[in-house]
């Protein structure tokens, strides 16, 4: 089977090794480490030798020939959660742990099918509340709770 | 030995570790009982809670999370035929089956018993296997643990399974990779950081564990299609357990199964790169054979000893698996190497001088895993039902909360926001390879051992004037590395003389 698993990640794997193998080239080397038997290349050097064996192998000779089941998943609701969990990163700063965590949690609900805005809000907004008391007032660690326009 | 362990019940019941053993316990029931979740998805979530503890009680806790999440997988294996634990897949074999036939209860108990007796026996051989094996490593040179640490590496990728050694060797050498990205530690120049400030200290062991097990656990749930009937027959598995007393016939049947279990589990628990797994079935395959052609029978179809042997030998071997961790400082698995990267966020280097400098630290864990076994059995038993309850959350919920969980526990370390988009590179790369068939805890080991073994071959070459010889001329060094390669080629030799028989096999019946 041309395409099957093992193939695909054998390729997927062959390309990051040969990637990190250019990259291994620009390390820095002091002059005196230049000839010196084990430098800051070294180990990238025979990883990227590893990498790039080890990948082509399994390209070659595939142990699986199973194709990759692609059908039936679904494939734009992990994608708006990946996009979502992106979001959440950009705002947790300026909006606030609470307020970003619970639109986090309120739009993660919806999109897994959670239809009722009264449960949205009663399981997320008492939860992350919940977590943020625990974590500023059990743990000593401090969370900013507020949007930037409510700081003082 | 005596003064050690009178350190270690001095640490381990202290009230504070005692609460931390129960919470680990029943956190670790709960996450592993979740279908996907395992032990080293629990143990990763709980690392920024262990972090903000003293060094004994955030591995204690982290160790009861870990017997939990086995005793938790064993559970949902008997109740729904969902192993949440791939070592306790064989648990399924006899215990689905029981609980099919109205004997839920009387599974779990069985399985709660079985791994109680295992994890206890074992605890007592790493007692004293321990500090033999760490005072014998005592004399070994950067030389040997570099050797030993490719031995690590390959007896994992070896183990991996059928077909996949070279995946796993792949996955080790990837996460090897990662382990260079950041600044050299001896020369101080940036390796692979591509200009960014935020990788000049490299990847975060929490970040890549995070997000290659919790993340993409909770995405692959995602991706799933749900299942409501699923769902209700999840619910109705928990309401009926049934009556949890075992017969006395039961406990004789059970008693030679636990006592040869324990020790095929401790024993394939020390070995490298075996685990659990492997010992769970090597556990259940030995006793099916012992059982006789009358008992044997029985076998998949709800018999005692197929419940018990494999319930023994997971939680012997997940003991075993400590003694290369704490002597040596070499992960024999996955969840072990996530606690090697735990105990090195302490300060504390794992190895053989670990029981000289930190007293605390190594006996307070063996003594708490007897303590953490007793909590399980205990606290446990009576709670099943309850705790079964949670295989009834819904999934709309549970999923974005796993995904926070991960997330916050990430970010709460550094406090900055490009971990989080990482995380979520990694979560998403983890994915793909994942259904692509390519596993991820030789990736684990490959990160935390990286380090580690570039440091010991540079010091090893250092010490021996920049001479490579010293590979093949220190006898101990050499005889390892002649294992590794064994345990490299062991597998493929060995499914290249079964091809042949076969083959030989057949043309025999032709002729």
């Amino acid at each position: 089977m041309l395409f099957s698993k093992d193939r695909i990640g054998g390729v997927l794997l062959l390309a990051f090794c040969i990637a990190y193998g250019f990259l291994s080239q620009n390390i820095t080397l002091l002059p005196i480490q230049a000839k010196a038997a084990f430098t800051a290349r070294t180990m990238p050097e025979v990883l990227m030798v590893l990498g790039i064996g080890l990948s082509l192998l399994i390209v070659i000779f595939p142990g699986v020939h199973e194709r990759p089941q692609l059908a039936g998943f679904n494939w734009g609701r992990a994608a708006l959660f990946l996009i979502l969990m992106s979001v959440y990163g950009m705002t947790i700063r300026p909006l606030g742990f609470i307020l970003s965590t619970s639109l986090f949690l309120m739009a993660g609900f919806a999109m897994l099918g959670e239809r009722s805005p009264l449960k949205l809000f009663l399981v997320a907004v008492p939860l992350v509340v919940g977590f943020w008391l625990l974590m500023t007032q059990g743990l000593d660690v401090f969370i900013e709770p507020l949007p930037w326009f409510l700081k003082g | 030995m005596i003064e050690g362990i009178l350190v270690g019940l001095g640490t381990a019941l202290n009230p504070v570790n005692i609460l931390f053993v129960f919470a680990g316990c029943l956190i670790g029931t709960f996450i592993g009982m979740l279908p996907g979740l395992g032990p080293m998805s629990a143990i990763a979530l709980m690392i920024p809670v262990a972090a903000s503890l003293e060094p004994a009680t955030g591995i204690i806790l982290m160790a009861a999370v870990y017997y939990g999440a086995i005793f938790g997988g064993s559970t949902s294996s008997i109740l729904i035929n969902a192993p949440g634990v791939a070592s306790t897949v064989a648990t399924s074999f006899d215990g689905y089956p029981m609980a099919k036939a109205g004997k839920a209860g009387k599974a779990l108990a069985i399985a709660a018993y079985s791994s109680f007796s295992g994890g206890v026996i074992a605890a007592i051989f790493l007692l004293v296997a321990a500090p033999f094996l760490a005072a014998v490593s005592l004399s070994f040179h950067s030389a040997d643990y570099f050797a030993l640490m490719v031995l690590g590496l390959t007896a994992v990728a070896a183990f991996a399974g059928k077909g996949d050694v070279l995946k796993a060797l792949l996955m080790t050498v990837i996460g090897l990779m990662l382990s260079t990205v950041g600044t050299d530690q001896t020369q101080g120049v940036p390796r692979f950081t591509l200009g960014l400030i935020d990788l000049t200290d490299g990847i975060s062991f929490l970040l890549l564990v995070m997000a290659t097990f919790a993340l993409s656990e909770a995405l692959i749930a995602i991706l799933k299609p749900s299942g409501d009937n699923k769902r209700q027959e999840e619910m109705e598995a928990s309401s009926n357990l049934g009556s949890m007393k075992v017969s006395g016939e039961e406990v004789r049947e059970m008693a030679p199964v636990i006592g040869r279990s324990s020790v095929l589990g401790f024993i394939i628990g020390v070995l490298p790169g075996a685990g659990a797994t492997i010992a769970s079935f090597l556990a259940y395959g030995t006793e099916q054979r012992l059982a006789g052609p009358e008992k044997g029978k029985l076998f998949g179809k709800g018999s005692v000893r197929g419940l018990s042997a494999p319930e023994t030998a997971n939680n012997a071997a997940a003991t075993g698996s400590f003694v290369p961790l704490l002597t040596l400082g070499i992960p024999g698995s996955g969840t072990t190497a996530i606690m090697l990267g735990a105990l090195i966020g302490y300060g504390i280097q794992p190895g053989p001088r670990l029981y000289i400098d930190q007293p605390a630290v190594f006996w307070s864990v063996i003594v708490s895993m007897w303590i953490g076994n007793i909590v399980l059995l205990i606290l446990n038993l009576p709670l099943i039902p309850y705790i079964a309850k949670v295989l009834a959350i819904p999934s709309r919920f549970l999923l974005p909360l796993i995904l926070f969980f991960s997330l916050i526990g990430v970010y709460f370390v550094t406090f900055n926001t490009f971990d989080i988009q990482l995380m979520v590179l990694f979560g998403l790369v983890a994915v793909m390879l994942r259904f692509l068939d390519f596993p991820m805890a030789p990736m684990i080991l490959g990160f935390i051992l990286g380090g580690m073994m570039e440091e010991n071959l540079r010091r090893a070459l250092l010490i021996n004037n920049d001479s490579w010889s010293f590979l093949w001329q220190r006898p101990l060094t050499f005889a390892i590395l002649l294992i590794a390669l064994f345990c490299l080629f062991a597998p493929m030799i060995w499914s290249n003389v079964q091809r042949l028989r076969k083959g030989a096999d057949r043309a025999g019946e032709g002729g």
